[in-house]
């Protein structure tokens, strides 16, 4: 069994966590009713802050920082907001459905001090459409906390409002990323805003807004109570905590685990309390860090530290931490197009290169994969990245797209070489391995 | 204001506004497609990139449109790597683009043509099929949508969110399927949807009257202002091979319409290409009338009001400064009072810039001590005196709903008077045709070029006022 200390799914046990009842059996919302007693707004900030709480919704930044960046209410009367990224859609990605499934109270907590830290009037949960289980449970905690005096006006009796407000997405990527999420709360298409202004300096109908992912949030309360000292001891150096580790693919036991930051990859994909290895007789063939846009890696890499910057000195990002597996029964350059499928399908479609670039991008992984690739195509698909990102368009997305394109050319230009040359996929069977057209036995290629 | 660095030279930038803005402000062309002076900035073409470099630190390329100016900053538009950026950017733009430029009427003033080719972005090296779209996509009477040709910057849409506040159009789809449409596919309404074609960078949105009339780059532009109402917003008069009006498109001006013009004075250029316009004069011979040059026409009008009792003129609310100039003395050698028809102001009225009333220079015409009277009162006068001159394009049509007695009438018109009375009526040009002056609602001063020759059968109103007033005081003084 793991020999660390766990925390965030400490109180996933059972067929009742989701409610109040179990949560507060369970010491739920004394963190709060202590912080709104004994703590000042900022002392709640400074212990996120001196935690190292990074966030866990892909980019790493912060947290306690990231609060500090909403302007002094003092001198800025404007309401302000917090927006919870509940639209977890990353490919691979399944952590925060956890969280909203078993522990929606735990999220509430978290909700309702980082609100009470940036002096937020309300918080809106914007929620995956996808996840109406999720969404339901969420949805029902809040009327339960509500009627227990934990949402609303003068909030356990000390004079603290709060307001939390859910909303579900119709089901666009784009809507996660943070000024898409707030477009579409607005009731508009989620094409992401142009930055600068940030959120901090207008946000949510123009006001001063922070957008926390679910499992950053869902940490705050386990900080507060504990302190930042206890917050350190686990994880690595630069990036404290534990984190949840979705791990899906050509895994014995995929699901979601929780592990300090900075557990070898090789650990959580192989330890018997983790995913339990690649189905007996198989060998590992490439793997994703954190979802799709982080890339595939070749299975050479996978003995890496999981925390930011172990990572991103391995050459890719820790992203969500989902862990994707692929196996030698998978085609790469199969799994490659798939995601440009994704890309193609999700771009919002404002930029030109992301627009362009990602229909671009699938249309030749696709080929190559049909056996229709062509030589030249591999320098294509590098140009094209490139011509993507980093940094060319209004958000990220095309960043994503173009990262796992690089990612492919890097670690697999040899499969993508192959498939060009052969004419199609010996795995999947296109082009020329496709069965009518070629009969012959598989040893007469090798 | 605050000092930056673009292209070497020192300019002054406005703060507020972006960097493509300074760019523009001092002459400096940057290429855009989303970005348009009238419009918050969007930042999403990505083709306006330009190299930035601040506080010494070593240069960055990023979009003009979404850079905001500081102090010392230093920009070169010129950069390798900006031009690299926007060739980049234009390759992903025509990855899809149907490149039908022989059957575009944009083709010619098309931003995507003048970019590819002052960036030498030639070729493409997409081999994948072209995306397969709605190329006839009717939107109401006035636009036409090439769904393919689209590039998704969105300025039509931002021009209803932001300019005349009544949203029609939206971005509809993801991704690669993203398009342009109507909200529930209705068809577009209101009196500005002209300007959608003017904003659209490509030849996505074109004017219904307008597809495959002309090609651009035969029309010869002339700029002129607009004679359907008071505003007088400055417009280019684009005139095919010397002969008919083909197109008329707002010209920026900053003090009265901006960028725009609305679609009635915009489509009103068939009022000018009348195939049945006056040529000449016509000069009555007993019951009918008869052809003739400007002169003679003149000389028998000279002698009919010679011969006269009481006269009256009234002219048309379209007279220029310079005609009404001319007016005066005659309205003195015929003892008339300075009159002119002023319609009521019609619906047309809108918060943007149809001002509703249709004289375009009754400034010029009351600063020049004319009074405007109802059609009907100019109609009881006409019919109330011996003769009469109505001068003026447009004159009769104002006044062609009464009946003007059998008075004998003069009429300078671009077109026959066919009322009982007539004596003579001598042709004069179409506003398109005249040098002069408006003056506008406000007091701005529009200005009137000849946008197409005149035939060689008609004089300049000028003229002949002058030749009439001329001709009436050697007749006086043979008397």
């Amino acid at each position: 069994m793991s020999n660390f200390e766990t925390y965030l799914t400490s109180r996933m046990t059972g067929d009742d966590s989701h409610t109040l009842a179990a949560y507060k059996k369970n010491g739920g919302y004394a963190t709060l009713e202590r912080a709104l007693k004994e703590m000042q707004p900022a002392d709640v900030t400074e212990a996120v802050k001196a935690s190292g709480l990074r966030g866990r919704g892909g980019a790493g930044f912060p947290t306690g920082l990231k609060w500090t960046f909403m302007p002094d209410p003092a001198k800025d009367p404007r309401k302000r907001y917090l927006a919870i990224n509940a639209d977890e859609s990353e490919p691979g990605t399944c952590k925060d459905r956890v969280i909203m499934d078993e522990d929606p109270h735990g999220l509430l907590e978290g909700i309702l001090l980082a609100c009470y830290a940036m002096k937020c009037e309300a918080s809106y949960i914007y929620v995956r459409g996808e996840y109406r289980h999720q969404y339901d449970r969420t949805a029902a905690a809040i009327v339960e906390a509500r009627e227990a005096g934990l949402i609303g006006k003068n909030i356990l009796g000390s004079g603290f409002d709060c307001e939390i407000h859910m909303h579900k997405g119709a089901g666009a990527y784009i809507c996660g990323e943070e000024t898409g999420m707030m477009e579409s709360l607005e009731g508009k298409r989620g094409h992401p805003r142009p930055k600068p202004p940030f959120p901090a300096g207008f946000g949510l109908w123009g006001q001063p807004t922070t957008v926390n992912n679910v499992e950053t949030i869902f940490n705050v309360p386990f900080i507060v109570d504990k302190g930042a000292e206890w917050y350190r001891t686990m994880g690595s150096e630069s990036s404290p905590g534990n984190f949840l580790v979705g791990i899906s693919g050509n895994v014995n036991k995929p699901g979601v685990y929780e592990a300090p930051l900075g557990t070898n990859a090789k650990e959580l994909l192989e330890a018997d309390h983790f995913a339990g290895g690649v189905p007996e007789g198989r060998k590992l063939k490439a793997w994703f860090t954190g979802g799709s846009s982080t890339g595939m890696m070749s299975a050479d890499t996978i003995d890496v530290a999981m925390d930011h910057d172990s990572v991103k000195a391995a050459g890719t990002m820790l992203g969500t931490a989902a862990m994707i597996i692929l196996d030698d029964s998978q085609c790469v350059v199969r799994a490659m197009q798939i995601i440009a499928r994704f890309y193609d399908h999700e771009s919002c479609g404002q930029c030109s290169q992301c627009r362009e670039g990602c229909q671009w991008l699938h249309q030749i992984f696709k080929r190559i994969e049909d056996g229709q690739g062509r030589d030249g195509d591999i320098d294509l698909l590098t140009s094209i990245g490139n011509g993507m990102a980093p940094g060319k368009t209004i958000c990220a997305l095309a960043d994503a797209a173009a990262i796992p394109a690089h990612m492919m050319v890097k670690h697999f230009r040899a499969e993508l070489e192959e498939h060009i040359r052969d004419g199609g996929c010996k795995i999947n069977k296109t082009g020329k391995y496709a069965p009518q057209s070629a009969p012959e036995p598989a040893e007469a290629q090798a | 204001m605050i000092k930056i660095t673009v292209n070497g030279r020192e300019v002054e930038a406005d703060p507020t506004k972006p960097l493509i803005a300074a760019c523009d402000d001092s002459g400096i062309d940057v290429p855009r497609y989303c970005y348009h002076p009238a419009m918050e900035p969007k930042g999403s073409c990505r083709i306006c990139q330009v190299e930035v470099s601040e506080g010494g630190r070593p240069g960055r390329v990023m979009a003009a449109c979404r850079t905001q100016v500081s102090e010392g900053m230093v920009v070169n538009t010129e950069a390798d790597g900006a031009h690299d950026a926007r060739r980049e950017c234009l390759e992903f733009l025509l990855k899809n683009h149907p490149l039908d430029c022989p059957i575009c009427d944009k083709a010619g003033e098309c931003t995507l043509q003048d970019y590819s080719f002052q960036e030498q972005q030639a070729a493409g090296r997409t081999g994948e099929p072209r995306a397969n779209l709605e190329k006839r996509v009717d939107l109401g009477d006035v636009i036409m949508l090439d769904q393919e040709r689209c590039i998704l910057c969105t300025r039509c849409v931002r021009f209803q969110e932001e300019v005349t506040k009544k949203p029609e159009l939206t971005n509809a789809g993801l991704a690669s399927n993203s398009y342009i449409t109507t909200f529930a596919g209705r068809p577009l309404t209101g009196n500005y949807q002209g300007n959608l074609a003017d904003v659209c960078p490509v030849g996505a949105l074109t004017l219904k009257p307008f597809r495959f009339k002309a090609r651009v780059w035969n029309l010869e532009k002339s700029s002129s202002t607009c004679a359907e109402c008071s505003r007088g917003c400055s417009i280019s008069v684009e005139v095919l091979r010397r002969g008919d009006v083909k197109r008329i498109r707002p010209v920026f001006n900053p003090d009265v319409n901006q960028w725009w013009m609305c679609d009635t004075g915009r489509f009103s250029f068939p009022e000018v290409n009348d195939p049945e316009r006056l040529l000449g004069g016509l000069v009555a011979n007993g019951a009918d009338l008869m052809g003739s040059t400007t002169g003679e026409a003149i000389k028998h009008a000279a002698s009919v009001l010679s011969t006269s009792g009481s006269k009256v003129l009234i002219a048309s609310p379209f007279l220029t400064v310079e005609e009404a100039e001319r007016v005066q003395p005659l309205a003195a050698a015929i003892g008339a009072e300075l009159l002119f028809v002023s319609p009521d102001a019609n619906d047309l009225k809108d918060d943007l810039l149809h001002t509703g009333d249709p004289c375009p220079n009754r400034k010029g015409l009351e600063n020049a001590g004319f009074r405007g009277i109802s059609p009907k009162d100019a109609a009881d006068r006409v019919t109330g005196a011996d003769a009469a001159v109505l001068v003026g394009e447009r004159i009769l049509k104002l006044l062609g709903g009464f009946d003007l007695g059998a008075t004998k009438l003069v009429t300078f018109d671009t077109t026959a008077c066919l009322a009982s009375g007539v004596e003579a009526c001598i042709a004069t040009p179409f506003y398109v045709e005249k040098a002069g002056t408006w003056i506008n609602v406000d007091g701005h001063e529009g200005e009137l070029t000849i946008a197409r020759p005149l035939p060689s059968s008609v004089s300049p109103l000028e003229t002949s006022l002058e030749e009439l007033t001329k001709t009436l005081s050697r007749t006086g003084a043979s008397v």
